[in-house]
C-alpha cells in the first residue's frame, strides 16, 4: 500500500499543508519569562504514565510524538517523516525525521522509538494502545516498523493522541520505571524543575529542531518556534486569585478562568480572552447493570425528562453548546442528525409513560457525583432536581473525586454519574465507543454490554476504509440513544486569556507557549 | 520539672502511635486512591487497575501497614506516590513556607491582640472598649479565604504593593520575601487576634477584680504598673494556652490560606495528598501534625512554670 494512505490524509495527514492558524504578521522577538497560571500541580512529570489534564499541557512543551494531533484534531506527522501502512493494515513502517535532537544533545533514532513504545506498553497512561502491537524493530537508524497482531485502523489515532502521550525519549530512558525518568524529550522547550504545589519550570531548547515540513505551527505538530526564554506553570488554585494575578501581569497567561471573571475582565485593554469551544462533553453516564436503571425504559425516561439547557447553563456558568452528537461537529466522524430527536427532549409526559411501561414504582435512584468539578456537581444538581419532578426518586450522593471515581468503577451503588468527558471526543471515536464497550471486558462503563454497540464498535475497530468505520460510528451512535448507557447533556466550553502584550497566542486544548511572544 | 518533661515525652509516643496507626486504618476506608488521580478523570477500569498494581496498592493493607510501620521505626516516611520523592523531603521542603507564615501570623495576631484585650479591659464599657471588641469580633467573623481575597484585590490588583500570591525564598532577600507573606499572614493572623483579644479582655477583666490589683492600688502603685507587672502577668496563662492551640494550627498548615495565595506550604501538601489519596503523605503529614500538637502542649506547660511560679511539676 501506499505509505502515507488516502485514509490518513483523510484524518489529517495533510502535512505539508497544515497551515491553519492565520498569525498576523508581526515582528516575533526571543526572549522574557512567560509565566503560566494553572488550576492545580501535575499528579506526576512523566507525560507518558497519565492522562491528567494538568499534566499533559505541561509535558506537550517538552516531548513530542511521532504523530501528533493537527489544529482540527487530525493526526499529522511530528517527530515521523510519514507512515507506511500495508496493505493488510498490519505494518506500520514510520520513517523517522532526521537530525532531530535530543534534550541531551543525542540525535533521535529507530532505537529511541522502540525503547519509548516499549516503555509505554509498560507504564502508558493509555498502555493498552500497544496490546495490538505484535513486534516493533528498528529496520534502519530512521526507519522503525510495527507490526500489529491484528489491523487497528484507529492506530496513528491512538499514537497521536495527546491524552497521555506517546513522548519519544531517549533509548537510555526506555528500562525506567514510572515517574523515574529524566525528562529528556525532543520538545521545543526543556524540563528544568518540578516543585510541588509551586511550579513546572521549563526552558527554551536551543538546540531544537523545527519540522521543516511546515512552515507554522498546527496543532501539536507542525513548525514550533520557541520565543521565550522560560516558561514557568505556576499553580494558582483559586480562581480568583489566578484571574488578579493577570490583572496585576504577575502572569501572563491562564488556561482556564472562570466564566464570571472572564466576562468581568472582558474590557480590560490589557488582558486578551480566547474561548475555545468545544472543550468537553458535560454528560451522564447510567448504570444499566443495577437498580431502577438497569431498565432501559427507565434510562430512556431519565433522557426524555432532562432540560439539557437548564442544565448546561448552569453547570459551565454559561459558557456552553447544545450539541447531541457523541463526536464533535465539523470532525470526520460527527453523525449528523442521528439520535438528536432524543436529545434535550424535556417531555415530561413521555417519561411517565416509559416509567409506567418500566414498572417503575419509586425505587431510588442514586446519582454520584463528585465536590471537586464544579460542572460535575451543578450538573447533578440540577439534573436530579428535573428527574424527581418528573417523579424519579432521586437520592444524590456527593462524596469528593477519587471516591466517585472508585464508587462507579463498582457495578453497583450508583446509577447515574455525571462525567467531563473532554479528552475522549477530542481524541476521535475509538475511545468514546471503546468507553462503553471495552471496559470490564466490553460491559462498558455501563456495566452491562449490549450486543448491537459493541457490534458497531467492532466495525470502526475492524474496517479499514475510513466509510465503512464512518458508517459504524454512526450506527453506534444510533443505538446509543436507545439503549442510553449515557446522556450526553451539552458541550463545554473554555476561557483561555493571556495579557496584551503576549502576540500569536492561539487557544486550544492546552495553553502553547510557542509561536508566541512578547510585543 | 526535668522527670515531669521525660514523663510528657515518653506518654507522647503511645500518643502518635495511635495517631499513626488511626490514620492509616482510616485513610484505607475511604474509598478511592492515586492511582485514579494518575489515570485522570475519564480513564478506564483496566488503566486504573494495571497503575495501582504497580503502585503496589492491591496488596493486603496488613502488609502495607507493616511495611510502614517497619519503614517509620527506621525513621522513615516512605516515598510519597505522587510527588516523587520523600515524604519527609516534601515536608522539609514545605517547612520553611509553613513556619515563616505562622510566624509572621503570630507577630501580627499575638501583639496586637493583646494590647486590644487590654485595652478594652481597662477601658471597658467605653467606646474604646466597644471599637476593640468589634474588630475582634470580625477577625473572628470573617472568612480567610474572603479577608484573602479582599486584601488581593486590595493591596495587589488596585494599588500594586504586594504580589497576588507565591512564595519568595528567603535567600532572594528580605523584602520580596515578607511582601509575599504579609498579605496571608494578615488573613491568617486576623481570625487568631480576634479570639486572642477577647481572651485577653475577659481574663484581664477577672483579674482586675482580684484583691492583689486592689492591694497594689491601695498601696499606690501607679496604673502602668499595676496593669503591666500585676494584671498582665496573671492574665497570660489562658492567654498562653490558646497561643499554644493557635500555633499548633498555624504549623499544621493553613490550608484555606495558603491555597488562595497559592504557598507551597504543609497545609496544602496535606489536603492535596489526601484528596489525591497519596497515603504516605497523609501519614506522615498527619503524624507530623499530631508532633507539633504533643510537642507545643509541651512548651504551652513549661511556659505555665515559667509565667506563674506557683506551677511546678513534680
Amino acid at each position: 500500500m501506499e505509505l502515507t494512505r488516502r485514509e490518513l490524509l483523510v484524518l489529517g495527514g495533510a502535512a505539508g499543508a497544515a497551515t491553519l492558524l492565520s498569525v498576523p504578521a508581526q515582528a516575533q522577538k526571543r526572549g522574557g519569562d512567560v509565566i503560566v497560571g494553572t488550576i492545580s500541580a501535575p499528579p506526576t512529570t512523566d507525560a507518558q504514565t497519565t492522562s491528567a489534564e494538568v499534566a499533559r499541557n505541561i509535558s506537550l512543551h517538552w516531548i513530542e510524538t511521532l504523530y501528533a494531533r493537527d489544529e482540527n484534531g487530525n493526526p499529522i506527522p511530528d517527530l515521523a517523516q510519514k507512515c507506511d501502512i500495508s496493505a493488510d493494515g498490519k505494518t506500520y513502517t514510520f520513517t523517522l525525521r532526521q537530525g532531530v535532537r535530543f534534550h541531551n544533545g543525542q540525535e533521535m533514532t529507530a532505537q529511541d522509538v522502540k525503547a519509548s513504545m516499549e516503555r509505554y506498553g509498560k507504564v502508558g497512561g493509555s498502555a493498552a494502545i500497544m496490546r495490538s502491537v505484535d513486534s516493533i524493530t528498528p529496520a534502519s537508524k530512521y526507519v522503525v516498523r510495527v507490526v500489529l497482531k491484528t489491523p487497528v485502523p484507529g492506530f496513528i489515532d491512538q499514537i497521536s493522541s495527546p491524552r497521555a502521550p506517546l513522548g519519544i525519549m531517549p533509548a537510555s530512558e526506555g528500562d525506567k520505571d514510572r515517574n523515574k525518568i529524566s525528562h529528556i524529550g525532543t520538545g521545543p522547550y526543556q524540563f528544568m524543575e518540578f516543585k510541588p504545589d509551586s511550579h513546572v519550570l521549563l526552558k527554551r531548547f536551543d538546540g531544537y529542531t523545527p519540522n521543516a515540513n511546515y512552515t507554522r505551527r498546527d496543532g501539536f505538530s507542525g513548525k514550533k518556534t520557541a520565543y521565550f526564554n522560560t516558561v514557568t506553570f505556576r499553580h494558582i488554585p483559586e480562581g480568583g486569585a489566578r484571574a488578579a494575578a493577570l490583572e496585576t501581569g504577575e502572569i501572563q497567561a491562564v488556561d482556564m478562568l472562570p466564566p464570571p471573571t472572564a466576562d468581568r475582565l472582558k474590557g480590560n485593554r490589557n488582558i486578551k480572552i480566547y474561548p475555545v469551544m468545544p472543550w468537553a462533553f458535560q454528560t451522564i453516564m447510567i448504570n444499566a447493570a443495577w437498580g431502577p436503571t438497569a431498565h432501559q425504559k427507565v434510562r430512556q425516561a431519565i433522557q426524555a425528562t432532562l432540560d439539557c439547557e437548564e442544565t448546561m447553563a448552569i453547570a459551565s456558568e454559561g459558557l456552553y453548546r447544545l450539541t447531541h452528537g457523541w463526536q464533535h461537529p465539523g470532525t470526520t466522524y460527527f453523525a449528523g442528525d442521528i439520535g438528536k430527536e432524543f436529545y434535550n427532549q424535556k417531555n415530561a409526559a413521555k417519561a411517565k409513560q416509559l416509567l409506567q411501561e418500566a414498572g417503575y414504582k419509586g425505587e431510588e435512584i442514586v446519582f454520584l457525583t463528585d465536590s471537586n468539578y464544579k460542572n460535575h456537581h451543578e450538573t447533578a444538581v440540577v439534573a436530579s432536581e428535573q428527574l424527581k419532578k418528573a417523579g424519579m426518586n432521586v437520592r444524590l450522593n456527593v462524596t469528593d473525586w477519587p471516591t466517585a471515581f472508585n464508587a462507579r468503577l463498582k457495578p453497583e451503588g450508583w446509577n447515574l454519574w455525571a462525567l467531563g468527558f473532554g479528552i475522549e471526543p477530542y481524541e476521535g471515536p475509538y475511545t468514546v465507543a471503546g468507553y462503553f464497550t471495552s471496559e470490564y471486558g466490553g460491559k462498558g462503563v455501563q456495566h452491562t454490554s449490549d450486543p448491537e454497540l459493541a457490534r458497531a464498535d467492532a466495525a470502526l475497530n475492524t474496517s479499514l476504509k475510513v466509510e465503512d468505520r464512518i458508517k459504524a460510528f454512526a450506527d453506534f451512535q444510533k443505538r446509543f440513544f436507545e439503549f442510553v448507557p449515557g446522556i450526553k447533556v451539552g458541550d463545554l466550553g473554555r476561557y483561555q486569556a493571556t495579557r496584551a502584550n503576549v502576540a500569536g497566542y492561539a487557544p486550544g486544548r492546552i495553553p502553547r507557549m510557542w509561536d508566541c511572544w512578547f510585543e | 520539672m526535668g522527670r515531669y518533661l521525660v514523663y510528657r515525652l515518653l506518654s507522647a509516643i503511645p500518643i502518635l502511635l495511635i495517631v499513626s496507626l488511626v490514620s492509616f486504618l482510616i485513610i484505607f476506608l475511604v474509598p478511592g486512591d492515586p492511582a485514579s488521580e494518575i489515570a485522570g478523570p475519564g480513564a478506564s477500569a483496566d488503566e486504573v487497575a494495571r497503575i495501582r498494581q504497580s503502585l503496589g496498592l492491591d496488596q493486603h493493607v496488613g502488609i502495607q501497614m507493616l511495611a510502614w510501620y517497619q519503614r517509620l521505626l527506621q525513621g522513615d516516611l516512605g516515598q510519597s506516590i505522587l510527588l516523587h520523592r520523600s515524604v519527609t523531603t516534601a515536608i522539609l521542603e514545605r517547612a520553611p513556607v509553613t513556619l515563616s507564615l505562622a510566624c509572621l501570623a503570630l507577630v501580627l495576631s499575638v501583639g496586637p491582640a493583646l494590647v486590644l484585650g487590654v485595652v478594652a479591659a481597662v477601658r471597658q464599657n467605653t467606646w474604646v472598649d466597644q471599637s476593640a471588641m468589634t474588630t475582634a469580633l470580625l477577625g473572628l467573623s470573617l472568612p480567610d479565604f474572603w479577608v484573602g481575597l479582599v486584601m488581593i484585590y486590595l493591596f495587589a490588583v488596585l494599588l500594586g504593593w504586594f504580589p497576588t500570591g507565591g512564595y519568595v525564598e528567603l535567600s532572594k532577600g528580605m523584602w520580596p520575601w515578607l511582601q509575599s507573606l504579609i498579605m496571608p499572614a494578615a488573613a491568617l493572623g486576623l481570625a487568631q487576634l480576634g479570639l486572642l483579644a477577647r481572651i485577653t479582655r475577659a481574663t484581664m477583666l477577672e483579674v482586675l477584680r482580684q484583691d492583689y490589683i486592689r492591694t497594689a492600688r491601695a498601696k499606690g502603685a501607679p496604673e502602668r504598673h499595676v496593669i503591666g507587672r500585676h494584671a498582665l502577668a496573671n492574665t497570660l496563662i489562658p492567654v498562653v494556652t490558646v497561643i499554644g492551640i493557635t500555633v499548633g494550627i498555624l504549623l499544621g498548615g493553613a490550608v484555606v490560606v495558603e491555597s488562595v495565595f497559592a504557598l507551597p506550604g504543609v497545609g496544602r501538601l496535606i489536603i492535596g495528598a489526601i484528596l489525591r489519596r497519596d497515603y504516605p503523605v497523609i501519614q506522615g503529614g498527619l503524624l507530623l501534625t499530631a508532633s507539633i500538637y504533643v510537642f507545643v502542649n509541651i512548651m504551652v506547660d513549661i511556659l505555665y512554670a515559667w509565667l506563674d511560679p506557683r506551677v511546678r511539676y513534680e
